[in-house]
C-alpha cells in the first residue's frame, strides 16, 4: 500500500482523488449558494427561540429569491446582525414599505419581546439585504453534528485527517 | 522473495492492484518504454478542477459572497464541465488501461488493460498490440486465476506471472524468451501423465498378468479408472 507512494504519478493521482472529494463538496455548496442567492443556504438552529416550530440542532434550507412575491409578514427568515456572524432565525412581524427599501421587524416565536434589542446599536429595523434567506424546508436534529464541530473545533481536524488517510491508502 | 509484502488473498482489489503494479514493473524491466499520456491528461484535468475550486474559495473568503456571486457561478459551471469530462475520460478513454508503451525495438506499441468481475478471482487482461510499421492491430485476451501467481499466504510470485504474459502475448515473449513456456511444457503442468497407457494395460491383460480374460477386461477398466481419478 505504501509502495504506491514510490511512484510519483500514482502518489499524485491518490492525492488528486482526495483533493477532488473536498473540492466537489465545496463546489456543490457554492452551487447551491448561487442558485438560492444566499451566502449560506443551509443553517443550523442554535437557540430555542423558535420553539415549538424549530428545535436547537435542526437543519434549515433557505431560499433568497423573490420570484413570485416579496418577503412578507409571517415568513420565517434568517438574518445576520450587522457586524456579527451569527445567523438568527426569527419570524417577520412588521413590514413598512415595499421592495428593497422596506423595513422589517422580526421576533422569535418563543421570545417575549421583539428583536429590537438584538439589532446593532441605533438600528430599529432590518433591511431586505440583511436577510440571507427565507426558510423553505427543514430536517430535524441533523444539525447537531455542526454544533458539536463548532463547539469542539479539534473534531474537524480529526475527521479530515481520518478521511484523508482512508482515501490515500485505499485504491479501490 | 525475502521481505515480500503479503496481501489479503480474499481482497480482489488488492490482488488486482498488486498484479497491475507487477505488470508495469515487469514490462519496464524488459526495457519497454511507457507513455504516460493517459495518466497525464487525467492529472491535468483533476488538478485544474481542484485549482479552480481553490481559487473560488480564496476569492469568496476575501471578498465575501455578494461581490463574487457571478464569478462563483461561472466557476461552478466550469468545474462541473471539467469534472464531467474527467469522469468521461476515466470511463470511456482509459477503460481500465494499466500500461501503455512501446517495445524496446520501437516496432510495436502495446496497450494493456485489466479488469476483474466482482467476487470472481480471475484476472482478465486485454492486450492491444499494434505494429508501428504495418499498422496492423491485434487484440489478445488472457484470463487466468490469481492463484497461479499468489501463494496461499498472499505473497506474489513473479515467475509464473511473467510466464503467463510472455506465453500469452507474442510481443512480450519475443523480448523475454526465458519465460515463454512451450506448448508441451504447459500441457505437462496441466495434466499428470498416466504411468499406464490403455494400450499397455491391454497388452498386460492379454499376457495374463492381471488374471483371467473375463476379469481382465473389468480389471483394466478399474485400473484405468483408478489412474484417471488420480490424474
Amino acid at each position: 500500500m505504501l509502495s504506491a507512494l514510490g511512484n510519483p504519478r500514482q502518489a499524485a493521482a491518490q492525492i488528486m482523488n482526495f483533493g477532488l472529494i473536498l473540492s466537489t463538496a465545496f463546489m456543490m455548496w457554492k452551487g447551491l449558494s448561487v442558485i438560492t442567492d444566499s451566502p449560506s443556504p443551509i443553517v443550523v438552529v442554535l437557540s430555542g427561540s423558535m420553539e415549538p416550530a424549530f428545535q436547537r440542532g435542526d437543519l434549515l434550507l433557505l431560499w433568497n429569491r423573490n420570484f413570485l412575491e416579496e418577503t412578507a409578514v409571517g415568513e420565517i427568515v434568517v438574518y445576520n446582525v450587522q457586524g456579527k456572524d451569527i445567523p438568527i432565525v426569527h419570524r417577520i412581524v412588521r413590514k413598512f414599505g415595499t421592495g428593497d427599501k422596506a423595513k422589517l421587524l422580526t421576533k422569535g416565536d418563543n421570545n417575549n419581546a421583539d428583536d429590537t434589542e438584538l439589532y446593532a446599536a441605533g438600528q430599529d429595523y432590518l433591511n431586505r439585504k440583511d436577510i440571507i434567506g427565507s426558510v423553505v424546508g427543514y430536517i430535524p436534529f441533523v444539525g447537531y453534528v455542526t454544533i458539536m464541530l463548532s463547539e469542539h473545533p479539534w473534531m474537524k481536524t480529526v475527521m479530515l485527517g481520518i478521511m484523508g488517510l482512508v482515501v490515500v491508502l485505499q485504491r479501490e | 522473495m525475502a521481505s515480500q509484502e503479503k496481501i489479503t488473498v480474499y481482497n480482489l482489489a488488492d490482488l488486482k492492484n498488486t498484479s497491475d503494479d507487477a505488470l508495469t514493473n515487469y514490462l519496464t524491466s524488459l526495457k519497454f518504454t511507457q507513455t504516460h499520456r493517459l495518466t497525464d491528461v487525467r492529472l491535468a484535468l483533476g488538478y485544474s478542477a481542484f485549482a479552480l475550486s481553490a481559487a473560488c474559495f480564496a476569492w469568496d473568503y476575501k471578498f465575501g459572497f455578494e461581490q463574487t456571486k457571478y464569478c462563483t457561478a461561472v466557476a461552478v459551471a466550469i468545474y462541473t464541465i471539467l469534472n464531467s469530462f474527467l469522469t468521461f475520460w476515466i470511463f470511456y478513454v482509459e477503460k481500465g488501461t494499466v500500461y501503455e508503451g512501446t517495445s524496446p525495438s520501437g516496432q510495436t506499441a502495446i496497450k494493456v488493460s485489466t479488469s476483474t468481475n466482482k467476487n470472481d478471482p480471475v484476472y482478465r487482461v486485454t492486450v492491444e498490440v499494434k505494429d508501428k510499421k504495418s499498422g496492423k492491430k491485434e487484440v489478445i485476451k488472457l484470463e487466468k486465476e490469481f492463484r497461479e501467481w499468489f501463494d496461499v499466504a498472499g505473497r506474489f510470485v513473479a515467475v509464473p506471472f511473467q510466464s503467463v504474459l510472455a506465453t500469452g502475448v507474442p510481443a512480450i515473449g519475443e523480448v523475454d524468451t526465458k519465460r515463454v513456456q512451450g506448448a508441451a511444457e504447459s500441457k505437462k503442468n496441466e495434466t499428470v501423465t498416466a504411468a499406464y497407457t490403455p494400450e499397455l494395460l491391454e497388452a498386460l491383460a492379454n499376457a495374463g498378468v492381471v488374471g483371467s480374460a473375463g476379469e481382465s477386461a473389468s480389471g483394466t477398466d478399474a485400473k484405468k479408472g483408478g489412474k484417471r481419478r488420480k490424474a
